[in-house]
């Protein structure tokens, strides 16, 4: 996590708040509230536009995300890329099906939330969407949920390394509330495979470049992800 | 749909429970709804939380820490007991009895480490009646709901009050809860993740959740 946060200053310092946050309980409530196919559509159109909508009000000059903090989101930002295409890509697939195929829409929406809040804050210095090649775990219901389940521990640990390191307070509080999401999915994912949905009556992180080896090694980013700001980030590998 | 999401977490699970249909309004008539809320005034048929420490959060430091920490500890008490006691019990359907084996041994592994971490500032464990929270299936399963989607808002909501040393480690806890919030959740054949962030209580508004459970009778 070195050199993505080399860019320009933020000219605009769109953060995201606590209001935020507490806007995006209005879409828990809509969503639980909802019948399933409803509730599909409403994901698919409108995830996250409680989350987003909020994130576009400018906020002060002096609200300019750290530089540390722009290279944390960055990371954060190639994983929910990472997560959000894999999700995504089994709801096209089409492949899971019955009970179990409200799983890709459900959580590919949160995802693709996820992406969206984090560029919106990163603004001109966000990383690039890679290419993926997922190897056909998007086409086997088996296949897709046990990448659900490493992905979503990973992603928890990933953040929750990080939690720490972050220097603004909205910034921390935002990635600490899609931390415990990131832990619900994974939970879900084990409870549907069929495994201990919590294993450890402690969760541990994981260090950027554990994460990194991990992701490299399924070999499912076939590009890398370039920047509109200068220097290259670590997580192509 | 027009629900605030401004009173205590539990109105907005009982809500989104009945309105979901798959979990029965059997389980919210009778259970926590017993504490009325009016006008945003919480009206508890039991004694309110007198045990739980107060604080003003201001910029992270030990003293802070501790009093969050101590926040942190009575709600893994109550978790703890409730999980102990309705496996002590074991009169919940198996697949609930084994929910409450494995995670009363991580809130049980909680309130150790956070005692320990706290040592002799550390708050004593409250009275606690749980009812029959414990003993019939679907309230024991709304009230685990309940409790730690709960301890995650609470946890999430301290995040930036704490030391970087105290987020580290609390960090480690949240989403454990977030985890058992999910799993019973599902086992409910609720969402397990109904939203993109999870939303942050103050400490006020996790103390007014709690006392709405009535659970806690005195500060021990």
């Amino acid at each position: 996590m070195t050199s993505s946060g080399k860019g320009p200053e933020m000219k605009h310092g769109e953060e995201l708040t606590l209001e935020t946050l507490d806007q995006d309980g209005a879409i828990r409530e809509t969503l639980d509230a909802m019948p399933s196919d409803s509730r599909r559509d409403f994901l698919r159109k409108s995830a996250g536009i409680g989350l987003l909508g909020v994130l576009a009000v400018p906020s002060a000059a002096e609200a300019a995300t750290p530089k540390g903090d722009v290279a944390i989101l960055n990371y954060a930002l190639t994983l929910e890329y990472l997560q959000a295409a894999f999700y995504t890509e089994t709801q096209r697939v089409g492949a899971v099906r019955g009970r179990l195929a409200r799983v890709p829409t459900q959580v590919g929406a949160v995802e693709r939330a996820h992406v969206s809040a984090i560029r919106k804050v990163l603004g001109s210095k966000s990383v690039k969407r890679p290419s993926f090649n997922f190897q056909g775990v998007t086409e086997d219901a088996n296949k897709f949920l046990k990448t659900a389940v490493a992905f979503e521990d990973l992603a928890v640990a990933a953040y929750k390394s990080q939690a720490a390191r972050i220097k603004s307070p909205a910034v921390l509080a935002a990635a600490i509330a899609i931390h415990s999401v990131e832990a619900r999915h994974a939970a879900w994912m084990r409870y549907l495979v069929g495994i201990n949905p919590a294993a450890n009556a402690f969760d541990e992180g994981k260090p950027i470049n554990e994460v990194q080896r991990i992701v490299k090694s399924t070999r499912f980013i076939v590009s890398s992800p370039r920047k509109t700001a200068k220097g290259k980030p670590r997580f192509t590998g | 749909m027009s629900q605030h999401l401004s009173l205590a977490v539990f109105d907005t699970d009982a809500a989104a429970a009945s309105l979901d249909g798959e979990d029965a309004s059997e389980s919210r008539g009778d259970f926590l709804q017993k504490a009325v809320v009016a006008g945003g005034i919480v009206i508890s048929g039991g004694i309110l939380i007198g045990g739980l420490p107060t604080f003003a959060a201001s910029a992270p430091s030990p003293e802070q820490d501790a009093e969050i920490l101590n926040f942190a500890l009575t709600l893994e008490y109550i978790e703890a007991a409730f999980y102990t006691e309705t496996a002590r019990k074991a009169r919940v359907s198996p697949e609930l009895l084994e929910f409450a084996k494995i995670v009363g041994a991580h809130e049980r592994a909680h309130v150790a480490f956070l005692k320990k971490a706290l040592g002799n500032k550390a708050v004593k464990k409250p009275k606690l009646d749980f009812g029959d929270t414990t003993t019939v299936s679907k309230k024991f399963a709304a009230t685990a709901a309940k409790l730690e989607d709960t301890g995650v808002a609470a946890y999430n909501g301290q995040a930036a009050n704490l030391t970087k040393p105290a987020l580290a480690a609390a960090a480690k806890i949240v989403s454990v809860e977030a985890r058992h919030a999910a799993w019973i959740r599902a086992i409910m054949g609720r969402n397990p993740a109904p939203a993109a962030t999870d939303t942050p209580l103050s400490k006020a508004e996790a103390t007014a959740a709690l006392n709405k459970t009535s659970f806690i009778k005195a500060a021990s």
